[in-house]
């Protein structure tokens, strides 16, 4: 894995973004359990939730809460179905929010190392080495720009440990995946400690 | 230039002046209802009028197709921008625009609008319980699409107008717009009614245009499904059946004339006559009516076959080297005869009362006479002397002698006629076709394609329509709140797809006025909200917006439906709502009926506040009330004719021979029709008179020819013989036509002129020796 990891870093930058994602593809479904946590500025402190992403194969996402709250969301395509409790399932389309699109669009081409489809909605960058690695998607779209500024991801070998996702209006969230997404938070997270956590310092 | 020469140029000029002047001048309206009887209540006013102006009967549905998500978009969203810039549509629907579909205007009125405050009060328990979930609605993937409107409406009014106001079974998005099955979506309503064919043809000639201008429209197929558009298809088909056997039938009837007369000059010559009938008949209904239907001009210029009879007859009768114009004068009382007795008969459809039926009889009235009065006095001074005589034809005699040997002809006609009764009397076939759309052939995977079209749509249906009557709007829109509770749980059984009422736009003012009144004052407001946000991570001051909109909203005159109209929304209200002389209605447009009857129930629940209308059986009760008249017309027709006849013949056996045969051949087409035909419809009675027409001239001439010598029996049967063979070409080829409505005018021309003749063979054809 050490290997391979080298054998990648060490090509041009473009393939060499590429040859990482191509790297995280997992079988389906991929499940991975995840702590996500949410800056929003209208909130005086973080939203934190916890749950399990899996990927299900083609286009088909879900995002379950555990705490604090049930939910699920399913996603396929361009269409969503949110199921939070034991309320009725409300359905909702993608098309209104392209950067939402572009965003879980992004989420299942990291999941199944489809470079392809997310170099057609991001412009990749990679940095660091296969030990700890720094993966930068920029939107393409103008339209997914005024929203969203920016999204990294920070990993090791062929595992995402965090993505962060840095928004137009100055929310952030982190999302934290793989041993990250089991293990405890900081009682008052802030986003430089997440940060620092996610580049794999302690 | 001859006498002759300037009389044809004179009759050719006439019939072009008179021809200009229709053309330019009468305007063909292919509106059905304009031959539906008049409307009696403004209930019946408002249906005739939603029979053909409805939102359901103006709906185009468009899909394009093609596997390529992205591309029906891209197609969809031109096509959407071309036809709304065109302005030939009142709406242009394809999914897209969202949430802004709440038009800016209408925003601050969201507390007055949406029903939130009929249950709950802004107080801090339901604030709170509220700003709870919008904190798990901001830990949910689409919270970005939440997260601007929570400062100024954290308790989601607009999404709850939104979803009240689209279309409730909407088909899912893709890139942008509504696509299903493999096909982009849109929804158009256009501005011309669903019944006028020819604007509709229009409508889908512009829609053809706009789509074939778009880029790659090639890699997808364009499919236009909708009431307006079957009406174009329909419209399209029977023309071109009808002029291609009428092309067929044409040249048959020139290679029969030429064969019967053998002269080209004559043959064209008869032809005037009957131009001047078409011509005359367009003119008076011009100066008379200006507009006509089109319905009304085929009835009439297919009753016109009665007068192309005339000039057959004084070519048959024609003897060698005699002046025409002395065969006119032999030949006139009995011509006068058939001619006004016919015409005068028409005169009792004036008393039907229906507009249509007054224009037809004077369409035909006119046209009987012109012809007529041209083959008496003009045709015969421009035919040519004939050397041919058909009173000289041996086989004709052969033939005159068979038939006159016929045994027992009499016994024989009344044991037909008492056969035609039980036949007529005990056929298990209802008697009348009152269903419209049987006489309209839209074929069947069309229709097929609109039901999955429309129940993807979630569009209104045709056929059922809630109707509310009030003395005001506001009476209308408090009956249509008050009732709208009784249909909810047929939305959420599956009985029906979607239902618009008024109310879902626009509740009363009442109602707006007791929301407003629930709505919490400034410092209520403020201390509720603060009690509410404790606990809550929300930013002091965060809702600030929130508590600004609703001091706005306590102070708002309530929303009328002429302010609502201004709006983007506008249009659906006032579809919805409308006032016809002086009363006012609310219309419920229902989609996806699947149990006609829980609907009907949840209707009787209303107490009569809202009535369920099926404007299929109003439509069919109306055809039956038009036949009604049609019946009660002809029996005055049949008087008419019978007393012209006897007053005409002057004694009373001869007339009452005519007439008998006249009424055998009725008994015997219709027992005939009844058999083969099943239910009749208008088109069969319609052809029933032209038959009716035909076998009094017949009768007539065969009466007259009991009182001439052997040479000029022959010259009638030449001539009837040649009448019966040039109708039967004109008419018995619709026969062959898969379109019911010329099937049906086919069929009953050929059987009647079967039945006509032989009723007139077996009782007013000369029997024994002549009498010289």
């Amino acid at each position: 894995m050490l290997l391979a990891g080298t054998r990648v870093l060490a090509a041009p930058a473009p393939d060499r973004a590429a040859a990482l994602v191509r790297g995280l593809a997992r079988p389906a479904p991929a499940r991975t359990a995840y702590i996500e946590v949410r800056f929003i500025g209208m909130l005086d402190r973080p939203l934190v939730l916890r749950g399990e992403m899996a990927w299900l194969g083609g286009t088909r996402l879900t995002r379950s809460v555990v705490s604090p709250y049930p939910e699920t969301t399913t996603i396929d395509g361009d269409s969503a179905t949110l199921q939070r409790g034991s309320g009725a399932p409300r359905h909702f389309t993608l098309d209104h929010a392209p950067e939402l699109k572009d965003l879980l669009g992004g989420f299942v081409a990291l999941l199944s190392g489809n470079a392809a489809a997310l170099q057609k909605t991001f412009t990749l960058h990679a940095y660091g080495n296969s030990a700890a690695w720094t993966l930068d998607l920029a939107p393409r779209s103008a339209a997914v720009a005024q929203r969203i500024r920016d999204i990294s991801i920070d990993g090791a070998g062929t595992a995402m440990r965090c993505m962060r996702v840095d928004q137009a209006d100055g929310d952030t969230s982190f999302t934290l995946l793989g041993a990250l997404g089991d293990a405890p938070l900081p009682a008052a997270p802030t986003p430089a400690a997440l940060a620092t956590l996610c580049a794999g310092g302690h | 230039m001859s006498a002759r020469a300037a009389l044809l140029a004179g009759w050719l000029l006439a019939l072009a002046a008179l021809g200009g002047y229709a053309v330019t001048h009468l305007r063909v309206s292919g509106d059905l209802r304009a031959f539906l009887p008049a409307p009696r209540t403004p209930l019946q006013s408002l249906l005739l009028h939603e029979l053909g102006q409805g939102a359901g009967a103006r709906t185009l549905i468009l899909a394009i197709r093609t596997p390529d998500a992205a591309r029906g978009a891209a197609l969809s969203t031109g096509l959407r921008r071309r036809l709304a810039a065109s302005g030939a549509f009142a709406s242009v629907q394809n999914g897209g625009g969202g949430l802004a579909q709440i038009a800016p205007g209408l925003l601050p009125y969201r507390y007055l609008l949406a029903p939130t405050l009929d249950h709950h009060r802004f107080d801090a328990a339901y604030l709170h319980e509220q700003l709870e979930q919008r904190l798990d609605d901001l830990g949910s993937p689409g919270a970005s699409l939440l997260k601007p409107l929570l400062p100024a409406d954290p308790t989601l009014e607009t999404l709850k107008l939104a979803e009240a106001w689209a279309p409730r079974a909407a088909p899912p998005l893709r890139h942008g717009v509504w696509y299903a099955d493999g096909a982009a979506l849109l929804l158009l309503e256009t501005r011309a009614t669903g019944f006028d064919p020819n604007a509709q043809a229009r409508v889908v000639a512009d829609i053809e245009r706009a789509y074939a201008a778009l880029p790659d429209h090639a890699q997808a197929r364009l499919q236009i499904s909708g009431p307006g558009y079957f009406g174009v298809v329909v419209q399209t088909l029977t023309r071109n059946t009808a002029e291609r056997i009428g092309w067929l039938s044409a040249l048959g009837l020139l290679a029969l004339l030429l064969l019967a007369y053998r002269d080209v000059r004559a043959v064209l010559l008869a032809a005037l006559p009957l131009a001047s009938a078409a011509a005359a008949g367009a003119a008076v209904l011009t100066l008379v009516y200006g507009q006509v239907h089109g319905l009304t001009l085929a009835f009439g210029v297919t009753l016109l076959g009665v007068a192309q009879e005339y000039p057959l007859r004084l070519l048959s009768h024609r003897r060698a080297d005699t002046d025409p114009r002395d065969t006119a004068r032999l030949l006139g009382p009995v011509l006068l005869l058939a001619m006004t007795s016919t015409a005068v008969a028409y005169l009792a459809f004036f008393a039907a009362g229906v507009a249509g039926l007054a224009q037809l009889a004077l369409f035909t009235l006119c046209g009987i006479l012109a012809a007529g009065s041209s083959t008496r006095w003009l045709l015969p001074a421009l035919l040519p002397r004939t050397q041919r005589d058909a009173g000289r034809s041996a086989a004709l005699a052969r033939l005159a002698r068979a038939v006159s040997r016929w045994p027992h002809a009499r016994t024989l006609a009344l044991l037909l006629g008492a056969a035609a009764l039980p036949v007529i009397a005990l056929t298990s076939a209802p008697w009348w076709q009152n269903d419209l759309s049987t006489l309209t052939p839209v074929p069947l995977p069309l229709l097929r394609q609109e039901t999955e079209l429309r129940q993807a749509l979630g569009a209104p249906g045709v056929r059922y329509l809630l109707v509310i009557e009030g003395t005001s709007a506001q009476q209308v829109l408090t009956r249509s709140a008050l009732a709208a509770p009784a249909f909810a749980p047929l939305l959420r059984d599956g009985a029906l797809d979607s239902l618009l009422l008024p109310s879902t736009y626009l509740p009363p003012i009442t109602v707006q006025r007791a929301r407003q009144a629930r709505l919490p004052d400034r410092a209520q407001l403020h201390a509720a909200l603060a009690q509410a946000l404790v606990g809550l991570p929300y930013r002091a001051g965060v809702f600030a917006p929130f508590q600004r909109d609703v001091q706005l909203a306590r102070a708002l005159p309530p929303l009328t439906p002429q302010a609502f109209e201004r709006t983007p929304l506008g249009g659906v209200l006032r579809a919805l709502l409308v006032q016809r002389d002086g009363r006012w209605f609310g219309l419920g447009l229902v989609g996806g009926v699947r149990d006609a009857a829980a609907l009907a129930r949840a209707a009787a629940a209303t107490h009569g506040a809202v009535r369920l209308v099926d404007l299929k059986v109003q439509s069919e009760a109306w055809i039956a009330g038009y036949r009604a008249h049609i019946l009660r017309a002809l029996a005055g027709a049949g008087a008419l004719l019978a007393l012209l006849v006897v007053l005409g013949l002057r004694r009373l056996r001869p007339a009452l021979r005519v007439l008998a045969a006249v009424l055998l051949a009725q008994l015997l087409t219709l027992a005939a029709l009844r058999v083969l035909a099943g239910p009749l419809n208008l088109f069969h009675l319609v052809a029933l008179l032209l038959g009716a027409g035909l076998g009094l001239h017949y009768a007539l001439f065969f009466e007259r020819a009991r009182g001439a010598d052997a040479a000029e029996r022959l010259r009638t049967l030449h001539a009837t013989l040649v009448c019966a063979a040039s109708t039967l070409l004109a008419f018995g080829l619709y026969a062959l036509a898969p379109l019911p409505v010329l099937h049906a005018l086919g069929l009953t021309v050929a059987l009647g002129i079967a039945a006509n003749l032989l009723a007139a063979l077996l009782l007013t054809w000369p029997r024994g020796e002549t009498p010289c």
